[in-house]
């Protein structure tokens, strides 16, 4: 069994006064194996958050189905659904999230210190984390201190402390610089290597080639895909960037 | 003025939010419109942050209306017809200052706030070429409508409410007057010229805001400040020093002469120490919570504890403010009341009977003369002429003279000049055994070289009394000290405090120096004869009788006079209680009224800084808590840390408050007792009154403000 199966998901959006509904996702399906680390790209519109929100838990869809681990997401209880994100799901984000009271530490420690764990313990899993992040020097430092990319890897420390299914990251390197993003994209590809399924939600072509599996979206529909292989990044990027150029002249399927 | 002319075209000017094409639009009419342009665009600004504007507008309303209300009161005719209404147009007119200056302070305070929060905007005006000049303009504008507004409508609500002070003030005075609605257009201008200088110096304060920045701070002053909070171990550590002292100073007090000059250190201690304290002693006590990681780290507590420190940053000098205003309410209002509704208490204190003769003269024993005799005659004759019988009279001698008080020792000052040193100095009075067994209803006895004694206001520790003067001396052994057994006007009127030592035989005791100023006429020492009697019957009539009975025993002191060959052998002094009444009202009422008054003004200022509070806190705290949501928080465990954050930063001043105003008690209370005050029970009371009354009002505001601010932060 897959770890993530999406089927048939449908997403219509009604606007405010009635009348008008717009159509973010028709129909959506594709799987997502234990391990895996997936890409999903396509243009501003095409429904890349909408269907992110969807994985997520904080929108349900209105149609179709989502699975984790065998777990109908829209079954779960209202009152259940934070501690389920929580505890299955790690978030990255594009503008890291961190919230500018804590530390860097305390920041990471957020959702374990909030499913009830005691300080010893906490402090015994992100050790061996924050050492292969590199930022066990920052710990005691706070968001203000430290740079975008030093944010964003304190970030992808939160999401793997609570030792999530999926990792979900949303335009992760949109707020860095090229360093950055070349350090965050070997980061994802050693913790991926490790075993963590990861599926990101990006722009970027460079991000999007370091990836196992490349989807496109177009006007809510999965409209292609592309597995690496034993393609190097170079020959991946090339690839994505063919199909992004036949994605936006609007040609015939590859 | 034009923006009330045309309301169709602000209807259509862009929000502020949109203000990048709507701006471009509106430039174009400058050159033809020029200030009408400004106009509508400071229209603009105060409709789309009515959130902030219209709080702001109400306040300045408020603010004008208090100012015109008291300031009419004093022109009031009532007044001028009143008997003696100066008191009350000074103390009044004291309330007048009081409000300007607190306005002032006030105002500046909250147009602070909104300066910061249109700096946004006027930083994107900037960027899109509109010059400082035309930011000026706008500014100028947007002062002059939120002043017309708030003065008409402040006006307009003093003037309807003016009429009802002024009934609340002839209630609280009892004094009768007709129901005439009028305007005093006197106090109209006043008002007006008060709070266009008001208005005036806050514009000034904007324009200089916005002319020493740059365009790029102005679009980002939002944002300023978040690194965490520093913790200043000192600061806090000074503040509770402050705290401990002030407080000991305040309970550890006997003297209530000392009461009044330890009260203004103690209040600019305790103001000093709660700004400390809510600054820098709440960011310090949050870090040392954090530093407990077995505390810190609970779900409970992790996210409100971190975020308190930041608010307590952000937040400790309104909050302080707003503590101290709570406690300045709290304090006017239960001062002035318990002197309001314990007034007829302190009258018959300084008044001890409705009519009081007071008969000096050292020649003679007066009491037992034949004028006392007469004069016992003539005060039953006027009486009963009127229908009225006297009863409880109260008849008694008693020899009074200053003391000098050293430990045991009190010097006589009847030779030699001493320094009058306030607290040192005594009030002494000598009074017979028998007539102080009759007065008491008791049966005391005393063997020789004992007395007994009554001190007033302070503690007397020692067991001998020793009089000196003169090279001579006298001890008594104190074979104990009494209750109050009677009340003296003398004594309540003085902030020394008082002796009397009672001892068998009056004359023997000050035998030496009697007949030293029996000789040389002095006034140092003197023998008195009080007679004082009650009349039932209302203070009109009281009057008529006492003043009838004052012509008789002035003729009969004439009599005398004449008998003893030109020379009085008697001073005379006679006091009736209903004449002096109105007087003891108009001080105690006024100051009760303008108690309410500032009350009223102080709170208003609290519930607008914690409604600003409360949104800008909101505003803030939305982004935070949309990030904990997606960590994981869930909806639940959002709304009980707000409400825990919430609670705290509303219910901290009230708490600190009620402390401050627990340990000024034993001052205060010392302090009433210097206007005569000594009803504690009452004092309590009224004290647990105000206290409940004002957190009643409190917790209404805390309902209304959090609404607002769920409302902002539950929009995720």
């Amino acid at each position: 069994m897959s770890l993530l199966e999406v089927s048939h998901v449908k997403k219509i959006y009604t606007t405010r006064f009635g009348g008008n509904k717009v159509e973010a996702l028709k129909n959506v399906t594709f799987s997502v194996e234990e391990g895996e680390s997936i890409a999903i790209m396509g243009e501003s519109g095409s429904g890349k958050t909408t269907l992110l929100n969807i994985l997520a838990a904080l929108d349900k869809p209105t149609g179709g189905k989502v699975l984790l681990d065998g777990q109908d997401l829209a079954k779960i209880k209202e009152s259940a659904i934070a501690n389920f994100r929580r505890d299955h799901l790690g978030f990255v984000f594009q503008e890291f999230n961190l919230l500018d009271t804590f530390s860097l530490e305390d920041n990471i420690y957020l959702p374990l210190v909030l499913a009830g764990n005691g300080y010893a313990q906490m402090k015994a899993r992100l050790e061996p984390i924050a050492a292969q992040l590199g930022i066990t020097e920052l710990l005691k430092k706070y968001p203000y201190e430290v740079s975008g990319g030093q944010k964003q890897r304190a970030a992808v420390a939160r999401a793997l402390i609570t030792n999530p299914r999926l990792i979900l990251a949303d335009e992760p390197t949109g707020a860095l610089d090229s360093r950055a993003t070349d350090e965050l994209l070997k980061l994802f590809g050693a913790i991926n290597m490790a075993g963590q399924t990861i599926l990101m939600v990006t722009h970027s072509v460079k991000a999007a080639s370091h990836a196992g599996r490349v989807l496109f979206i177009k006007d809510g529909e999965v409209y292609h895909q592309i597995y690496r292989g034993d393609s190097s990044y170079e020959q991946m990027y090339q690839k994505i960037s063919d199909t992004l150029t036949v994605l936006t002249t609007g040609g015939e399927r590859a | 003025m034009s923006e009330h002319k045309n309301p169709a075209i602000i209807g259509d000017l862009p929000s502020s939010q949109k203000g990048k094409s709507g701006s471009k639009k509106e430039r174009q009419g400058t050159n033809v419109t020029g200030g009408r342009f400004y106009a509508k665009l400071a229209w603009t600004g105060i409709r789309n942050n009515r959130r902030f504007y219209l709080p702001y507008i109400l306040t300045c309303a408020g603010m004008v209306a208090m100012y015109y209300i008291i300031s009419y009161l004093t022109t009031s005719p009532i007044l001028g017809q009143m008997k003696g209404g100066g008191v009350m147009t000074s103390i009044l007119m004291l309330g007048c200052g009081v409000v300007f200056v607190f306005s002032l302070i006030f105002l500046f305070y909250t147009n602070s706030f909104l300066t910061k929060r249109r700096k946004k905007e006027f930083g994107l005006y900037n960027i899109l070429g509109m010059g400082k000049r035309s930011l000026s303009w706008i500014l100028c504008w947007e002062s002059l409508i939120i002043s017309v507004l708030s003065m008409i409508m402040g006006l307009f609500t003093g003037i309807l409410l003016s009429k009802l002070a002024e009934l609340v003030m002839i209630n609280i005075l009892r004094i009768e007057s007709d129901f005439i609605l009028s305007i005093s257009l006197q106090a109209v201008v006043d008002t007006t010229k008060q709070f266009m200088i008001i208005f005036i110096l806050l514009l000034l304060n904007m324009l200089y805001q916005v002319w020493n920045s740059n365009p790029m701070e102005l679009l980002h002053s939002e944002q300023e400040g978040e690194k965490p909070p520093k913790v200043n171990w000192l600061f806090a550590l000074v503040g509770i020093v402050v705290l401990a002292i002030a407080y000991y100073l305040a309970v550890s007090l006997e003297d209530p002469v000392q009461a009044l000059l330890i009260f203004f250190v103690a209040v600019i201690m305790v103001i000093m120490a709660t700004y400390l304290l809510f600054i820098a002693g709440s960011v310090a006590l949050c870090r040392l919570l954090q530093k407990n990681k077995r505390y810190y780290y609970k779900a409970n507590h992790f996210v409100s504890v971190s975020s308190m420190g930041y608010r307590m940053k952000r937040n400790g000098a309104s909050l302080a403010s707003i503590c101290i205003l709570c406690t300045m309410v709290l304090v006017m209002l239960m001062s002035t009341s318990c002197l309001y509704i314990g007034m007829e208490d302190s009258l018959r204190e300084r008044y001890p009977r409705n009519i009081m003769f007071d008969i000096s003269g050292n020649d003679t024993d007066v009491s037992d003369s034949e004028y006392a005799r007469e004069l016992r005659g003539l005060v039953e004759e006027s009486a009963k002429e009127h229908g009225e019988t006297v009863e409880n009279v109260l008849d008694y001698s008693v020899v009074d003279f200053a003391g000098y008080g050293a430990e045991d020792k009190m010097y006589l000052s009847l030779n030699e000049e001493r320094g009058f040193e306030i607290g040192s100095t005594w009030q002494m009075f000598v009074i017979s055994l028998d007539d102080y067994n009759r007065l008491a209803g008791t049966k005391e006895t005393l063997s020789d070289g004992e007395a007994l004694c009554y001190v007033s206001k302070v503690v007397y520790p020692h067991d001998t009394i020793t009089l000196e003067d003169g090279g001579q001396a006298k001890t008594w052994k104190i074979k104990k000290q009494v209750e109050k057994f009677m009340e003296n006007g003398v004594d309540s009127m003085q902030v020394m405090p008082s002796m009397y030592i009672i001892v068998p035989d009056v004359g023997e005791a000050l035998a030496p120096w009697l007949d030293e100023v029996k000789e040389s006429g002095s006034m140092l020492m003197q023998k008195h004869w009080c007679y004082g009697v009650d009349v039932d019957c209302d203070d009109e009539k009281q009057e008529i009788i006492f003043n009838g009975m004052s012509e008789k025993v002035q003729a009969l002191t004439e009599r005398m006079t004449e008998e003893n060959g030109g020379t009085s052998p008697y001073g005379y002094g006679c006091e009736c209680v209903a004449a002096e009444r109105a007087g003891f009202y108009e001080l105690y009422g006024g100051l009760f009224f303008l108690g309410i008054m500032l009350g009223l003004v102080f709170i208003l200022a609290a519930v607008l800084m914690m409604y600003y509070k409360q949104i800008s806190e909101g505003y803030e705290d939305q982004a935070r808590f949309e990030i904990m949501q997606k960590v994981g928080m869930t909806k639940k465990q959002i709304r009980k840390s707000i409400n825990s954050q919430v609670l705290t930063v509303f219910f901290l001043p009230l708490l600190a408050a009620v402390v401050h105003l627990a340990f000024a008690f034993p001052l205060v209370y010392k302090m009433l007792i210097l206007f005569g005050f000594v009803n504690l029970k009452l004092l309590i009371i009224v004290t647990g009154i105000c206290v409940l009354v004002f957190a009643m009002f409190y917790t209404l505001v805390y309902q209304i403000t959090s609404k607002a601010y769920y409302s902002i932060v539950s929009s995720l």
